[in-house]
């Protein structure tokens, strides 16, 4: 990890950049007369502090691009924020960019926020170049001349090692990680206070996604802007993420600082996330968790994990383990770490 | 019988980029050689830079895209030869794709089941007793997922991890001899990728299918594949036994790869802290493997 330098970490009087309380995100659908709810998000609180870079990792279809989402601002139906609130720094008393006037948010996106989707094509116009793209969405913001722009440009795609060749490509005529760094160039180049990205590197050959992790912190750094990065990818949070919470099943289940989840990691979910990780030169045979992933239209009751844990015991299909500070700065959700809550 | 399951013969692939007076060049993929031998199925790790022509090479594998020059053979018949809905769908039931990016590979207006549904009808043949929908369940269940849990759904309803265990179960159904997985794991949790490559292991071992694993993943190429191969800018510059190459790389791009492997573990954090002058990471940070 190469976070913790000239950062307020632990400070916490100075005002987080993002409190998410007790949120609650659910798809409603309702398909050949069957409605249906998936609980997404289910109760899940944190903090971004300013300056940090905040890391989410989980299970496949724990919420984690639901949780993002909702935090974007990017909330259509069937998706429905069914309960609690984001409440961001530079967005004061609205509880949520999808509660703040249309206007507003506009002026927000890409100098103070910037959201870089899963799956990544999304922001980058099929049918336009580039170039265009970037000015059409970078230009207004940063303004000058065209040229300053086109210089400005070019060296911000330098530093995701991009040629500006790519300027003139229609999106389709990149590769997927070609496309990924342009995504990433055009969310950066505003220097936007508050970068949310979900699994922004999934398409990069470790060489260049290490740089390009590199430009993420370097951007932060200069300008002391905070992250919020989803990815599957553990290496990525060891090396670039500050703290790193858990999340599974619609829940978070673990926070802590980054070396603390590496080091002494507490939820049986996150030990095992941990110890399936494969090495070079390491022959042992490696399993996945076993059972199958649970429905979120019908999740397990109490301990969403309980049908998977091994050390599940009665408690944990009867309540909901909530999430409390098991060591200083780290949080767990599980009776076995925090023994029975009578709360 | 063929001994060749497949055999690619010196293809390349360029294209053309740019408007009309800035016309560039690209040349993809440049005289890539494999075979794959019919008898003994296997997997073959593909890992590579970006834009190093990986996903070119598999598409071309596919009959999805024809190659500038070279020629590619299945079971000792040119792809170039095939023809034809009936032909196409002989192919297709002999190599199957599953794509680096499902967002990408699904049509957003069709129901995820339907899909499945459609996909096994068409390679009905094989049925062998099970009811369709008793297959796609199968094969669902192989990823982790159910029909219960996907119907109904369309492809933008579901996660990146799920469409993309659609994807593979989606594969399964034809039966193939052949999958060209491009960056199938990308999207998908540790725990849920090991099982996922164990499933390949088991659908070599036990179904007899070799598998063409295009991945970033050095870790599980070292895991489970028999060979690899290693591309930068079009070219193959090193291949052979996968335990081999990745623990003694001979070419200097190979041991680079390695070494950018960022690995699952919190090194000493002072030890750290200096690095990342201009943004980009220092080369020696020691959380690194020797
Ligand atoms: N538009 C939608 N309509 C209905 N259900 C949805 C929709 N999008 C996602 N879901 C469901 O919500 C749950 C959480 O999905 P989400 O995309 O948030 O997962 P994730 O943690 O980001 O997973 P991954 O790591 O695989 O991307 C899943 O069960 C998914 O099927
Ligand atoms: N349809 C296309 N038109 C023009 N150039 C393309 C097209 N598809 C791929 N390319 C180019 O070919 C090169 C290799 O791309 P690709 O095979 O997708 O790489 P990889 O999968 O190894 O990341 C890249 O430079 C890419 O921009
Ligand atoms: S609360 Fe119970 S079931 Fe849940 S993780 Fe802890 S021990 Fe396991
Ligand atoms: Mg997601
Ligand atoms: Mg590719």
């Amino acid at each position: 990890m190469l976070a913790s330098v000239a950062q307020p970490h632990g400070d916490q009087d100075v005002q987080p950049l993002l409190v998410v309380r007790d949120l609650q995100a659910y798809y409603r659908t309702s398909h050949a007369g069957v409605r249906r709810g998936i609980r997404a998000v289910d109760g899940v609180s944190f903090t971004v502090r300013r300056g940090e870079i905040y890391g989410l990792a989980g299970e496949s279809s724990s919420g984690k691009t639901t949780l993002i989402k909702s935090i974007a601002g990017a909330i259509k139906p069937p998706l429905e924020i069914v309960g609690g609130s984001m409440e961001f720094a530079f967005l004061p008393g609205y509880g949520g960019l999808h509660r703040a006037p249309r206007a507003m948010v506009e002026r927000i996106r890409w100098r103070h926020l910037s959201y870089i989707m899963q799956g990544s094509m999304n922001v980058l116009n099929p049918v336009r170049r580039i170039g265009s793209s970037f000015i059409d969405f970078a230009y207004p913001h940063i303004g000058g001349s065209r040229k300053q722009f086109e210089q400005q440009v070019v060296a911000h795609l330098a530093r995701v090692r991009l040629d500006p060749s790519v300027l003139s490509a229609f999106p389709h005529e990149l590769s997927g990680g070609m496309r990924q760094r342009a995504t990433l160039a055009l969310a950066t180049i505003c220097r936007p206070g508050f970068i949310i990205a979900d699994e922004p590197t999934t398409a990069l050959d470790v060489v260049v996604q290490k740089e390009v992790l590199g430009m993420i912190r370097g951007i932060q750094r200069e300008t002391g802007s905070s992250v919020l990065f989803v990815t599957h990818d553990m290496g990525v949070h060891a090396h670039i993420t500050d703290r790193l919470a858990i999340m599974y099943a619609g829940r978070l289940v673990e926070e802590a600082a980054t070396a603390e989840i590496f080091g002494n990691p507490l939820h049986p979910y996150t030990k095992n996330l941990i110890s399936s990780l494969p090495r070079i030169g390491e022959d042992a045979p490696r399993t996945g968790l076993g059972g199958a992933p649970p429905n979120l239209a019908d999740p397990p009751s109490g301990c969403r994990f309980h049908p998977r844990c091994p050390l599940a015991s009665e408690i944990c299909s009867r309540k909901v383990p909530v999430m409390r500070e098991a060591r200083s700065g780290h949080r767990v959700a599980c009776f076995a770490v925090n023994g029975d809550d009578p709360a | 019988m063929n001994d060749l399951l497949l055999d690619v013969r010196e293809v390349s692939k360029t294209f053309v980029r740019g408007r009309l007076l800035s016309r560039e060049k690209i040349v993809a993929v440049n005289k890539v050689s494999l075979q794959l031998a019919a008898r003994r199925p296997e997997i073959l790790a593909i890992i590579g830079e970006s834009g190093s022509g990986k996903t070119t090479l598999a598409r071309m594998i596919l009959n999805m895209e024809t190659p500038t020059s070279g020629r590619l053979l299945l079971d000792g018949t040119d792809l170039a030869t095939i023809n034809g809905s009936a032909g196409r769908l002989a192919f297709m039931h002999r190599v199957q794709p599953i794509f680096q990016n499902p967002f990408e590979s699904f049509n957003p207006l069709k129901r995820v089941e339907r899909y499945l549904l459609m996909t096994r009808l068409r390679f009905a043949g094989t049925a062998g007793g099970s009811t369709t929908a008793e297959a796609v369940d199968a094969a669902l269940h192989k990823v982790g997922l159910s029909l219960r849990e996907v119907s109904g759904r369309h492809p933008h309803e579901l996660s990146g991890g799920q469409l993309q265990r659609v994807a593979i179960a989606r594969a399964l159904l034809a039966e193939p001899k052949l999958i060209v997985a491009d960056e199938p794991v990308s999207m998908i949790d540790a725990s849920l990728r090991m099982s996922i490559v164990n499933l390949f292991r088991t659908l070599r071992d036990e179904l007899g299918i070799s598998i063409i694993y295009v991945t970033h993943d050095l870790a599980t190429a070292y895991y489970i594949s028999d060979r690899i191969m290693i591309m930068q800018k079009g070219s193959v510059v090193e291949s052979g036994d996968a335990r081999d190459v990745l623990k003694a790389p001979r070419h200097p791009y190979t041991y680079q790869l390695r070494e950018a492997v960022l690995l699952p573990e919190v090194a000493n954090v002072s030890a750290n802290a200096t690095s990342s002058m201009n943004g980009l990471i220092s080369p020696g940070t020691p959380e690194r493997r020797a």
